[in-house]
Formats: C-alpha cells, structure tokens, sequence
C-alpha cells in the first residue's frame, strides 16, 4: 500500500506540475503592433531611451476607441487622444512597456514614457512614446528586445526602416533580428525544461532582438 | 516474501500502471488537445520546431480571428458575408478553446473529483460556454452599446469580473477538497486493523464523503464479487458512519454537496449540482468575444457580433465537452482497471478524486494571485 500510495502521490504532483506550467504558456494573440523603434543617443555616445511607435491593428484600435467622444464623428485629435495615451503608457507599465534592455549582458531599468501621444489614421491607432533609460549607459554591446512574454500582443517591427540609431556614434554597428529569423531564441527555449512555471517565456520565440555593438 | 506481502506488491503496482494511464491519458488530451506546449507556435512561417497539431491549432486559431475583422467589415456591404462571419466564428471557438481560460482544466477537474457522468460533463461544458457568451455579450451590450463607456471602463468591468470567477474557482476547489479529503483519508485508514481510529477520524469528516463511500460501495460490489475480508469490514463500516450521519445528508444519493448552499443540494440528475462549476467558470468572459463585439458594434452590425460570439461559444463548447468527456472516460477507465483488486481500487480513486479536487483549488489559487496566466483582459 505504502508504493502505491507514493506512487499514487508522485503521479498527483507530477500531474499538477504539469498543469501549472503548461498552464502559463498557451495564449495566442489578441493584438497586433506593427512597430517602429529609434534608439536615442545623447552627445557624449551614451543611450538615453527608446522611441517607439506602435501600430495597433484595426479590431483593437476600434476596442480602444470604444467610447471616447469627437468633435467629428471618425476623426480623433491628438487631444481626444490624450487620456487614452495616458492609459495606454500607464498600463503598459505593468508589462515592463514590452521592452527588454541589456547593457553588456546587464539588465537596464527605464523611466515612465515621455512625449507619448496616439494618432489616428487608416482606421488605425499608433501610440507614440519615449522610454528613457533608468541611467543612460554606454555599453560595448546593447541588446534591446520587444515582445509580450505571454504573447497576447505579437509585435511585428514594419518592413521599411523597422530600427534607426538616432546619435548614435559612428563606430556604432546595429544589427536587427526579426523572430521569424530567430533560430537562436527558439533553441534556448527548447533547451528549458518546460515542466518548471518559471521558463514560461513563451513569447521570447518571438522577441524582436536589436542588437548594437560600440567598439 | 509471504503471499500476503506479495500480494501488496501486485496491489500496488496495478494501481501505479491505472494511475499511470490515467495520468498519461489526462496529460496526452491536455497537451495534445489543449494546446499547451510551449513550443507551439502561431506563426505558420516561422520555427520549424512548431510541429504537428500543436502548432497547426494556433496557427488556426490565429487565422480564424484576424479574419473576423475584415469579415465584419465586409458584411457592411455584403450580407452573405455574415456566413463566412458565422463559419469562422465556430471554427474559431473550436480551436480556440485549446487556448487558457474556457475551464476546461477545471471543468474536466470537477468531473473526475466528483464522479460525475460523460453526459454531465457535455452538459456543463455546453452551459458554461454558452453562459459565458451571455457574460460577453452582456457587458458589451450595457457598457458599450447603452452606456457608450470607454474601453478603459468595460476593461475594469473585465477585471472585476475575472478576480470574481478566480475566486469562485478557488473556493469551489476548497469545498471539494475539504470534501475529497475526507474521503481519501477515510480510504487510506481504511485497510489498517484498528477499525476503532478509522472511526474516530471519519467522524471529524464530512458527510458529502460518506455519501460518496456508499456510492462507491455499491459499486465495487457490482464489479468485484470477491472482496478480500479486510476490505468487507471496512466497507461495513463505512456504511455504518453512513448510518450515523444520515440526519445530516437528506439526500444520499447526492453525497457530494457539503456546505450551506441548499441549491447544491439537489435531487439525483439535477442541474444545481454543477451549477457552481457553471457559474464559476462561465462568469468570465473571453477577451476575444470582447473585442469581436465592440468591433461589431463600432461597425454598425452588433447582432452579427451578438451571432458570432454564440456561435464560437458553441464550437468552444464541443472543444471543452470533448476534453471533459475524454477526462471522465480516463477515470472510469482507471477504475475498472484498479477496481478488479480489491480495497486499493478504492483508495486509488478516492486519491484521484482527491487530487483533481487539489486541482482545481490549484487552478482557483493560481489564476487568483497571477502565478497561472489565463487569456489577459485587454486593458490598456
């Protein structure tokens, strides 16, 4: 009786484990940003923030203009705008604005957004907005990455000029990874064991890498 | 090694092959089903790893939505396209529902703590769906179609409303634990020869679990005639408790209630019976009905929103209904597997029941304080 009430037991815990981390990683999206992202320089070469402008595709745009009241029926003023943007920025918080920075392997904090403001245009909002760095840093190697871990909102970067260094010195090599390119990050995930809640980084697979490296 | 011993070691080892199976059959419907790999990917294009149904559902699912928004549009200026609106919608719902939220875990959980049927559980998958189509179509209907509130404000609506079912949930798993508990320790007591201590603990116990003992006893008689001594007497006594306890359970037949709620209570096939699972899991509507709707309204063309959102609770309904069925099909299974031995079959599915109540306390707890990730409300 005692092996098999281990067993049994053994067997309820692995089942439950396999419930809860399996449980963290199964949505799909809801959203889709196009974005476009300038990293700034000041300067002396150091990175001071992220300028992003994202692009909500036209279901959550109609979702996020829900209720707010015009002038003109389908046309929206940047003032209009103005406490949704708030809301938007304010939520993002939350998720750490979607935007992953490392500074030679170190992880970097940002401030609240600046200068954010939604536009309306093609049936589609695009919210703007500057996320300054905790400390501007001047690191050899700077990795910043964009995506939603629980990959309810899957960020595709536009086409034409997806990232642009603005400053930046010259030296400065910018590299962008798309996650359809992405083989690197799908083979660290695969390497996680997926039984443990904690590896739930699902959305890293598809995790926008811009990488820029000052010699 | 005595008979006696060995014949443990035979106990133990079949009741370890049902768990097994049982287990084995529970994780393949999760994670074939339900989509819950990690590795699962929605882009058809990229990561060649994505492989098989996984892969294929999300990237479905996936497909299936974004085209709900050009579809809405269409149907603008084209009726018929409200067919095609129709068609994705259920297709949707049936992918969709491999996705978190839509309580399938903790549908599937209840039935298998409570030794429900397959046909209770099609019946509850069908309800909860369909209740939580309502819950969509009710909040959109007052915030955004009465009210013209702002997404932001429906959005806290959401919330209020999730914290709420998470809640549910998680108290909903404690009663069953509370009433499981008892029964598996009454059944890990049981087989000991001190006949006095089993009664002594049974006492402290519920009666929801006495009720379910009896049931059980029946059952195992139905099945296996030959009932080693031990187990007889426990049996007996169990039914005694029973017995003692019968002032308290009004209906024996639905041992399974403990607790003040008297709708819980209810006669043999009744609704009541689920109707907590129902509400519990059903209150909380899917983001993606959300949004469908407020696109819809924006539209002009709220009905066909109000159509689709029905329509993809009804394919989220066979999805859920399939699992639930494949759920209590495993443990009927593992029953007839470990009920052919005598005594362990019981405590093995007294444990079993115990551990899909633990479950779905787990997944009360879990959603409740963040630690297990359902589909987000859209609030920003």
């Amino acid at each position: 009786m005692n092996i098999a009430l281990r067993c049994l037991l053994g067997l309820l815990w692995f089942a439950g484990a396999l419930a809860l981390g399996a449980n963290t990683a199964q949505a799909h999206p809801h959203v889709w940003i196009t974005a476009t992202s300038e990293l700034i320089y000041a300067p002396d070469g150091a990175i001071t923030g992220v300028r992003h402008a994202w692009t909500f595709d036209d279901m959550f745009s109609t979702y996020a203009l829900q209720g707010i009241e015009t002038k003109t029926k389908g046309v929206y003023s940047r003032e209009e705008l103005g406490s949704l943007a708030q809301t938007n920025v304010e939520s993002l918080k939350e998720f750490g604005f979607f935007t992953f920075a490392r500074a030679d392997g170190k992880k970097e904090k940002f401030q609240e957004p600046t200068d954010y403001y939604l536009e309306y245009k093609d049936a589609a909002l695009t919210l703007h907005f500057i996320l300054p760095l905790k400390t501007p840093v001047k690191p050899k190697e700077l990795a910043v990455e964009v995506f939603d871990p629980a990959f309810f909102i899957d960020f595709k970067f536009a086409d034409k000029n997806p990232v642009k260094l603005v400053g930046a010195p010259a030296a400065c090599q910018m590299k962008f990874q798309r996650p359809n390119d992405g083989t690197a990050n799908a083979q660290k995930l695969g390497e996680q064991n997926f039984l443990s809640g904690e590896n739930s980084n699902f959305g890293m697979m598809f995790a926008n890498k811009i990488t820029v490296e000052c010699p | 090694m005595s008979p006696k011993a060995h014949s443990g070691w035979v106990r133990g080892l079949t009741i370890c092959a049902g768990a097994a199976f049982a287990i084995l059959m529970l994780d393949s419907a999760i994670h074939a089903l339900l989509a819950q790999t990690p590795f699962g990917g929605p882009r058809p294009s990229a990561e060649p790893q994505v492989g098989g149904i996984v892969g294929w559902l999300l990237s479905k699912q996936s497909e299936f939505y974004r085209e709900m928004s050009a579809t809405i549009r269409a149907a603008k200026s084209d009726g018929s396209a409200v067919w095609t609106l129709l068609a994705i919608s259920f297709a949707y719902g049936i992918f969709h529902a491999a996705g978190p939220g839509h309580g399938k875990a903790v549908i599937s959980s209840y039935l298998v703590a409570n030794q429900e049927t397959a046909r209770r559980g099609i019946v509850l998958s069908f309800a909860s769906a369909l209740m939580q189509s309502l819950v969509a179509v009710v909040i959109v209907g007052i915030c955004a179609w009465l009210l013209n509130a702002t997404a932001k404000t429906m959005c806290g609506a959401e919330k209020a409303i999730e914290v709420v079912s998470y809640a549910l949930i998680a108290a909903f798993g404690a009663r069953l634990v509370w009433t499981k508990g008892g029964g598996f320790i009454r059944a890990l007591q049981a087989p000991r020869p001190v006949p006095a201590m089993a009664l002594a603990v049974a006492a402290h116990h519920d009666h929801a679990g006495h009720g379910h003992d009896h049931h059980d006893h029946d059952h195992s008689h139905a099945h296996a005639q030959g009932h080693a001594h031990v187990t007889h007497h426990d049996h007996e006594h169990r039914h005694d408790d029973h017995g003692h306890d019968h002032g308290h359970v009004h209906d024996e037949h639905c041992g399974h209630s403990h607790g003040p709620a008297p709708s819980e209570l209810a006669g043999p096939g009744g609704w009541q019976r689920g109707l907590g699972a129902i509400f519990a899991v059903g209150i909380r509507p899917c983001s993606g009905a959300i949004l469908v709707l407020v696109f819809a309204l924006a539209q002009g063309l709220f009905w066909a929103g109000i159509a689709a959102t029905f329509v993809m609770g009804l394919g989220t309904a066979i999805t859920v209904a399939t699992i639930a069925v494949i759920a209590v099909s495993a443990k009927d299974l593992a029953r007839r597997l470990s009920g052919t031995k005598e005594g362990g079959g019981a405590l093995f599915m007294r444990g079993v029941e115990f551990g899909a109540a633990g479950l779905v306390l787990l997944f009360g707890v879990g959603l409740l304080f963040g630690y297990l990730a359902a589909e987000r409300v859209t609030c920003f």
